[in-house]
C-alpha cells in the first residue's frame, strides 16, 4: 500500500505583466517557477481553458527570475489578439522547453557569434546575450523602423546594428541582407539566423558566397 | 510504434481478464491507437467512433483512444470517446474501466493507486508493461520515445514529448528473450531512434554501442535473425552505426534515412537541421561501410511554398542517392505543427502530380536495383501469403518485398533461401531453393 502524492500541476503559470512595446508587439511575463531552459529554446504557450497553443522563443535569460516571450499580434489571427488581452493573474499553460537552437557549445569561446534576426526573431538572441553578456557577438536586427528594435537595451550598443528597411531611423538604412553583403567576417565565425524564411534563405546565400559552409550556420525559421 | 503500443495495450487488458475478439461486434471494449502524422488516419478515426457510438444504442460498449493525438482533436475526442489518454498512462486504463463499474477478475484483487509521475518520465511505466506480441516471428521493441527536433511539418514533439531513452539493460533483455523465442525480425523503434542515449550522455550508452551489444548477442547465438531500426534522423546519425552494422551478421543491411526534401531552402523551412551536403556525406559513408545495404527514405512533396524547381531538386536527390524504397507523402497541415499556420499554398492536384512523378522515378530506380538480383540467391523471411494469389510473400534482409513461388504455409516465419527469378518495380519474385514438405503416409 502507498499513499497518493499531491502533485501540483506545473503546466500553469500566472501572468505577471503584459507590456506593449509597439501597437502590435508585446512581451508576456510569468514567474519562472523553476522552468529550466537553454537560451535559444522555445516554449508552447496557451491560455488556460483554450486548447490552442503557440510556440515562442524565450526572450528572457537563463538566469532571470521570470520567463518572458516576445509576441507579434496578428490582428486577423485567433490566438495573439487573445494573448494580448490577458490580464495579470490569468493562467497560461506553458509546456517545454523545446528545440536545439542555441549557442554552439564547441564554438562558444573560440568563435565570433553573428546573430541575424528579422522582427521578433531577435528573441532567442536576446535570451542568449542576457545569459552570456561576455560572449563575443554581434547582433544584426532587421526591422521596418527603430521602434521595432525590441530589447536593444540588453545589447552592447557597439555590438548591435539595427537595420531599418522603411526609414533611416536605425543605425543602418536598408535590409539585413544588404548589410551582410557589405560586411567582412573572420574565418572563425558562426552565424545564427532567426525570423522569416525569405531573410534566412537570402542571408544563407550571402554567407555561403563569403566562403562559409552550411555547418557554420544555425537557423530557426519562424514562418 | 502503434503496433508496439498495441501489444502493450493487449497485455494490460489481458492482465485484467479481457480477451481479444475476432470482430468488433463481439467486443465490449473498442479502442484506437491514433496516428496524427497525416490527416487521413484521423479522418478514419472520426468515421469509426461515429460507427461505434451508433452501436452503443444497441449494446454496452466502452471506447477509448490513445497514441498520437493532437490537442485540437483531443478536445473533440473527449466528447466522442469514453476515455482519452496518452500512452504513458496506459497503466491506468484498468482503473478507468473500473470507474465505469466494470469489474474483472484482476480488479477484485488490486489495492491502492499508482503514483503520478511527472511529464515524459511516465513513459517508463509504459515500457515496463510486457507486451503481448502480435506475431510469432516479427517483433517491435521501443527503445526511445519523443522528439526534440521540431520539424515544422510535425506535431509529434508536442504529442509524444521530449526524447527519453529506455534503459539499455531492458532493451537488451527484451531482444535476448525474443531471440531465444525464435523471432526472426526485430525492429528497434523510436520517434528518433538514433538519438538513443543522447538524453543521458553520462549514464547510458549510445545508439552505436547499443547496436554493438545487440550485434554481439547475435554473434553468440545460433539463431538467424535480423535487427532493424526506425525512424532515425540524419542529424543524429553517427557513421559508427554503419561500421557496427557491417561487423555483425544479425544487424540488417537496410538503412532507413528520412531526407524529406532534396532542396536546401525547403530543408531550412522544415527545420530539418541538416542540409543535402550532410546527407550526401552520410550516404557516402554508408555506401563505403555497407555497399550491399538497401537505402530507404521518407519524402514530403508539396510542402508550404515548394516550387517546381525545389521539387526538381528532390527528383535529382532521388537520382543521386538511388533509394531502393521511399515513403512519399503529400504534405498535409497538422494542427500543432509550426507549419499549420503557414499558407498551404501548393494546390492539391499539384501535390498529387508531384507524388506520381516522384513515384515513377522511384520505381525506375528500384527496378534497376532489383534487376541486378535476378539469378542471385538471397535470404527471405516468409511473412505470409499474398492477398490475391496462393503464393507466399516475405522480404529480404534489405526489406525488399519478395514473392516466393511456393505455397507451403509451414515456411511462414522462417528465413529461407530464394533464387530471384523476376525483378519488378518495388518487388522481387523467386523460387525457394530448399522446400521441406511433410510426407503423409
Amino acid at each position: 500500500m502507498f499513499s497518493m502524492e499531491l502533485m501540483i500541476d506545473t503546466r500553469f503559470f500566472t501572468v505577471q505583466a503584459v507590456t506593449n512595446l509597439t501597437d502590435h508587439t508585446f512581451i508576456v511575463r510569468v514567474p519562472r517557477r523553476g522552468l529550466q531552459f537553454k537560451a535559444g529554446q522555445h516554449i508552447s504557450v496557451g491560455i488556460k481553458g483554450d486548447h490552442n497553443l503557440r510556440e515562442y522563443s524565450i526572450f528572457s535569460g537563463e538566469n532571470d527570475s521570470y520567463l518572458e516571450v516576445l509576441v507579434k499580434e496578428v490582428k486577423t489571427g485567433y490566438f495573439t489578439p487573445r494573448l494580448k488581452r490577458v490580464k495579470n493573474g490569468q493562467l497560461l499553460e506553458i509546456d517545454g522547453p523545446y528545440g536545439k537552437f542555441g549557442i554552439s557549445k564547441e564554438k562558444e569561446d573560440t568563435h565570433k557569434h553573428i546573430f541575424i534576426a528579422s522582427g521578433t526573431g531577435i528573441a532567442p538572441f536576446h535570451s542568449m546575450v542576457r545569459t552570456k553578456p561576455q560572449l563575443n557577438y554581434h547582433v544584426i536586427h532587421g526591422v521596418k523602423s527603430a521602434s521595432e528594435g525590441y530589447g536593444r537595451e540588453s545589447f552592447d550598443p557597439t555590438r548591435y546594428t539595427l537595420c531599418t528597411s522603411r526609414d533611416g531611423s536605425g543605425s543602418y538604412a536598408g535590409r539585413v541582407t544588404k548589410l551582410l553583403e557589405e560586411m567582412k567576417f573572420e574565418p572563425n565565425t558562426h552565424f545564427y539566423l532567426c525570423g522569416n524564411s525569405k531573410m534566412i534563405y537570402d542571408a544563407l546565400e550571402i554567407i555561403k558566397s563569403k566562403g562559409f559552409i552550411r555547418a557554420n550556420v544555425s537557423t530557426e525559421v519562424y514562418f | 510504434m502503434n503496433t508496439s503500443d498495441g501489444e502493450r495495450v493487449r497485455a494490460v487488458l489481458e492482465r485484467e481478464g479481457f480477451s481479444e475478439t475476432l470482430t468488433e461486434d463481439d467486443a465490449d471494449i473498442l479502442g484506437i491507437l491514433a496516428c496524427s502524422v497525416r490527416q487521413k488516419p484521423i479522418d478514419k478515426v472520426y468515421n469509426k467512433i461515429a460507427e461505434w457510438n451508433r452501436a452503443k444504442n444497441h449494446r454496452n460498449l466502452i471506447t477509448f483512444i490513445s497514441g498520437c493525438v493532437l490537442p485540437a482533436d483531443r478536445e473533440k475526442f473527449l466528447k466522442l470517446f469514453d476515455f482519452v489518454f496518452p500512452m504513458s498512462e496506459l497503466n491506468q486504463l484498468p482503473e478507468m474501466i473500473r470507474g465505469y463499474g466494470v469489474a474483472t477478475p484482476a480488479s477484485l484483487k488490486q489495492q491502492g493507486n499508482s503514483p503520478i509521475l511527472p511529464n515524459n518520465e511516465n513513459i517508463y511505466s509504459l515500457w515496463n508493461i510486457r507486451p503481448k506480441y502480435s506475431s510469432g516471428f516479427e517483433a517491435y521493441v521501443p527503445i526511445q520515445n519523443g522528439c526534440d527536433k521540431m520539424c515544422t511539418f510535425c506535431a509529434v514533439p508536442y504529442t509524444r514529448g521530449r526524447e527519453v531513452s529506455r534503459p539499455s539493460a531492458e532493451i537488451l533483455d527484451e531482444v535476448e528473450q525474443l531471440v531465444k523465442q525464435g523471432y526472426k525480425a526485430i525492429t528497434l523503434l523510436g520517434q528518433n531512434v538514433n538519438s538513443y542515449g543522447l538524453d543521458k550522455p553520462n549514464t547510458e550508452i549510445s545508439f552505436a554501442e547499443l547496436l554493438e551489444k545487440i550485434g554481439q548477442l547475435g554473434d553468440s547465438s545460433h539463431e538467424e535473425f535480423w535487427v532493424y531500426f526506425t525512424s532515425p534522423h540524419p542529424s543524429d546519425m553517427d557513421p559508427k552505426v554503419f561500421e557496427v552494422i557491417a561487423q555483425h551478421r544479425c544487424l540488417a543491411k537496410q538503412i532507413h534515412l528520412p531526407l524529406q526534401s532534396g532542396d536546401e531552402k525547403l530543408l531550412i523551412h522544415m527545420n530539418r537541421r541538416h542540409d543535402v551536403e550532410t546527407y550526401r556525406e552520410l550516404v557516402a559513408k554508408l555506401r563505403a561501410s555497407l555497399p550491399q545495404a538497401t537505402l530507404f527514405t521518407d519524402i514530403i512533396v508539396g510542402f508550404c511554398g515548394e516550387t517546381e524547381e525545389q521539387f526538381q531538386n528532390t527528383v535529382e536527390a532521388f537520382k543521386e542517392f538511388r533509394f531502393n524504397m521511399a515513403y512519399i507523402a503529400q504534405y498535409s497541415p497538422r494542427p500543432g505543427a509550426a507549419s499549420y499556420r503557414w499558407d498551404d499554398d501548393v494546390p492539391f492536384n499539384v501535390k498529387k502530380e508531384r507524388h506520381l512523378r516522384l513515384t515513377e522515378v522511384l520505381k525506375r530506380i528500384s527496378l534497376e536495383h532489383n534487376l541486378k538480383l535476378v539469378g542471385q540467391t538471397v535470404k527471405v523471411l516468409v511473412t505470409g501469403t499474398e492477398q490475391r494469389t496462393p503464393y507466399l510473400t516475405g522480404y529480404t534482409e534489405g526489406r525488399l518485398v519478395t514473392r516466393i513461388l511456393a505455397t507451403e504455409g509451414s515456411l511462414i516465419g522462417k528465413i529461407i533461401t530464394v533464387r530471384i527469378t523476376t525483378a519488378n518495380e518495388l518487388s522481387l519474385a523467386g523460387e525457394p531453393l530448399l522446400v521441406t514438405t511433410a510426407i503423409t503416409a
